[in-house]
């Protein structure tokens, strides 16, 4: 599905991504777990479109498509889906509102016509009820008011209903209580099949209790320096970076 | 009709007598009064030499015209037309309650002519502003409207002023007097009908008696290359509300004026105000209220959007007079830029000589949030519906005030 192959790419001219490779097939949940500052959140935002980075060499290749050369919209509607690590507010902007303008956009794209205000609404509460978001926070300006924890559920009932092929999800555990968190993680979960894929961005061992890995990869000053199954997770939690790093360094 | 040009314009405008001294008055002011330059303080980011370089033709009578896309068809009101500046008869509603008066001033002065005298220009300020004055000496029969004590008129007079012939200049007065606990709610609309180059100059006194409640929504929606200067005086006495909402859609000239005196206790008075601009358009809204008596509180915001190589002015003045303790006022100015040729000048003022009140106010001038832009992309929205859907979000925090629904979508409409 997604073949990221030698991504170097710079914020100004701090070179952060050096060089990183990553393969994800279909079916699969992917860890890229990495100390701060390795260049997690960069990834992210290079395979979602962010135009601040820099792409200075390297390819990415998503389902035949030259991935880089579509902005960010495009990406959407080829499936692609990245949970903010700070989810945006947006006062005014209803919740509901601009993911019903988000689907028919995607589905102009496609060449289809309008979602029917029915299946919309139906779809709506299916979702809604997976992440357990009140009518409330539906309706709302988005993440206006939200809390922490509000605002995550909000981004995973997003991917519900935009259906994505490639998830990245992006520091989702950080600033969550374990009760969101078994929330956030049941919601991925539940929409984890044979044709879709996860990307799992995170700091701490502590979301791959409830979502589990099939591969892990550190990420360390802009590489991947090691692959490992869930296992080497449980490693990273007891040992830290440092044994990995200096063996690099 | 008559031909105006600025250096006969005092010889050129025919005076029509409807019996009011101040009339004369005003016409004896204009004789030494000069129009505003870029040195006077109050016009300082607004020309008016385009203006007045113009010719003019002035209407003395209404003629027939096809109003469809001006009434608001769902909006059930009490619809007051002036055609070209001047009352019509055969187009107004003039079924209303016995006791309300909704008039032209020759015709009122029959049954009211105390009523008259003792508010009409009394809050006008003919010697500090050269087109008020203009207004009081030219404006051909007026609208007067009488709220009288304890009455709530149910559905909302709507104003209509419409201009169907190019180069014309229209002298729009209108007095409202909402005497003691009545409320009433005004409408006035300003469009255009295929006529360019045309110059309105409207202004309405506004007297909001004792625990009266008004609220008066301006829509400005007249063709491209029309001048349009709106001045609104009001007047409040204690316990009363006074909310105007002003909605300016078009028009390349547009200058408006809202001056408050809130004359009593435990008032309230609100003044919001939403511009979205493009080409050439330039937009001016001069704000002033002033506290004269304690315990009251006002509320302003102002927003804006502008594109292309428009212009944009905020002046908003507060005034706490020395004894008006426990004042609360609060004003936000707020404007998007959407072009880099677009101009915004913006400026709040504070002037308060009483100790204890509670006064914010601020100003914001910028460009889109590119992360919310970037956050409404990755979900699939395209970044002209993206930013299609902040302008609207910008936009509605003003509507909302609009408390009719009908006549919001009808905004809303005209906006799109």
């Amino acid at each position: 599905m997604l073949k990221v192959k030698n991504l170097h790419a710079s914020v100004g001219d701090k070179e952060i991504l050096k060089g990183l490779d990553i393969e994800v097939k279909a079916g699969e949940i992917h860890a890229v777990m990495g100390p701060n500052g390795s260049g997690k959140s960069t990834l992210s935002a290079v395979l979602a479109g962010r135009d601040e980075y820099e792409v200075t060499a390297g390819e990415v290749d998503y389902l035949g498509k030259e991935l880089l050369e579509l902005n960010p919209e495009e990406r959407s509607w080829e499936g692609i889906f990245l949970a903010f690590q700070y989810p945006v507010e947006i006062p005014g902007v209803s919740n509901i509102n601009f993911l019903k303008t988000a689907i028919n956009e995607r589905r102009k794209y496609f060449e289809q016509e309008p979602i029917a205000a029915k299946d919309f609404l139906k779809m709506v509460k299916e979702k809604s009820t997976l992440v357990e978001l009140s009518d409330k926070l539906k309706n709302r300006s988005v993440n206006v008011g939200f809390s922490g924890g509000e605002k995550k559920r909000n981004e995973i009932f997003q991917m519900a209903m935009l259906e994505p092929k490639l998830s990245i999800l992006d520091e989702t555990d950080s600033g969550l209580d374990i009760d969101a968190l078994r929330i956030v993680a049941h919601g991925v979960n539940t929409l984890k099949s044979k044709d879709n894929a996860t990307i799992v961005i995170t700091h701490y061992q502590r979301l791959l209790d409830y979502i589990i890995p099939d591969f892990v990869h550190v990420l360390y000053d802009g590489r991947i320096i090691k692959t490992g199954g869930k296992e080497l997770a449980l490693e990273l939690e007891e040992k830290g970076y440092d044994w990995l790093t200096k063996a690099k360094a | 009709m008559v031909v105006l040009k600025e250096n006969n314009l005092l010889n050129s405008l025919s005076q029509m007598g409807v019996g009011l001294g101040a009339k004369n008055q005003a016409f004896e002011l204009l004789k030494e009064l000069e129009f505003p330059t870029r040195k006077t303080e109050d016009w300082r980011y607004t020309s008016v030499k385009k203006i007045l370089k113009k010719k003019y033709v002035q209407f003395n009578e209404a003629e027939q015209v096809d109003l469809s896309n001006e009434i608001i068809p769902s909006l059930d009101a009490h619809n007051i037309i002036l055609v070209n500046g001047v009352y019509s008869k055969e187009l107004s509603d003039v079924n209303f309650p016995d006791e309300v008066v909704i008039d032209t001033f020759p015709n009122a002065m029959e049954e009211h002519v105390s009523l008259i005298h003792s508010a009409f220009n009394g809050i006008a300020k003919n010697n500090e502003e050269v087109f008020t004055a203009l207004n009081t000496s030219y404006f051909h029969e007026g609208v007067f409207i009488h709220i009288p004590k304890k009455v709530k008129l149910e559905k909302p007079i709507h104003v209509i002023h419409v201009n169907t012939k190019s180069n014309v200049i229209s002298n729009l007065r209108l007095l409202i007097i909402v005497d003691q606990f009545s409320e009433v709610s005004v409408v006035q609309s300003y469009a255009s009908l295929n006529a360019v180059e045309c110059l309105t100059n409207s202004v309405t006194e506004v007297f909001v008696k004792e625990n009266a409640k008004i609220t008066l929504d301006k829509v400005q929606s007249e063709e491209p290359n029309n001048n349009l200067i709106c001045t609104v005086q009001v007047n409040q006495k204690a316990n009363s509300i006074f909310k105007i909402n002003t909605a300016t859609v078009s028009g390349d000239f547009v200058r408006n004026g809202v001056n408050i005196d809130v004359d009593g206790e435990n008032c309230t008075s609100e003044m919001n105000g939403l511009y979205m601009q493009k080409g050439i358009q330039h937009v001016d809204n001069h704000t002033k209220v002033s506290h004269l008596k304690p315990n009251c509180t006002s509320f302003e915001l102002y927003k804006g959007v502008l594109r292309d190589k428009s212009t944009g002015v905020f002046n908003g003045k507060v005034i706490v007079a020395e004894d008006a303790q426990k004042i609360e006022a609060y004003q936000q100015n707020k404007n998007i830029i959407l072009s880099r040729e677009a101009t915004m000048n913006a400026k709040p003022e504070l002037e308060i000589f009483a100790d204890d009140v509670k006064c914010s106010h601020g100003t914001t001038t910028g460009q889109f949030d590119e992360e919310a832009l970037y956050y409404l992309q990755t979900r699939g929205l395209s970044r002209e519906s993206a930013q299609a859907l902040l302008v609207q979000a910008f936009a509605d925090e003003v509507l909302d005030k609009v408390d009719s629904e009908t006549l919001r979508i009808w905004i809303k409409e005209k906006l799109d």
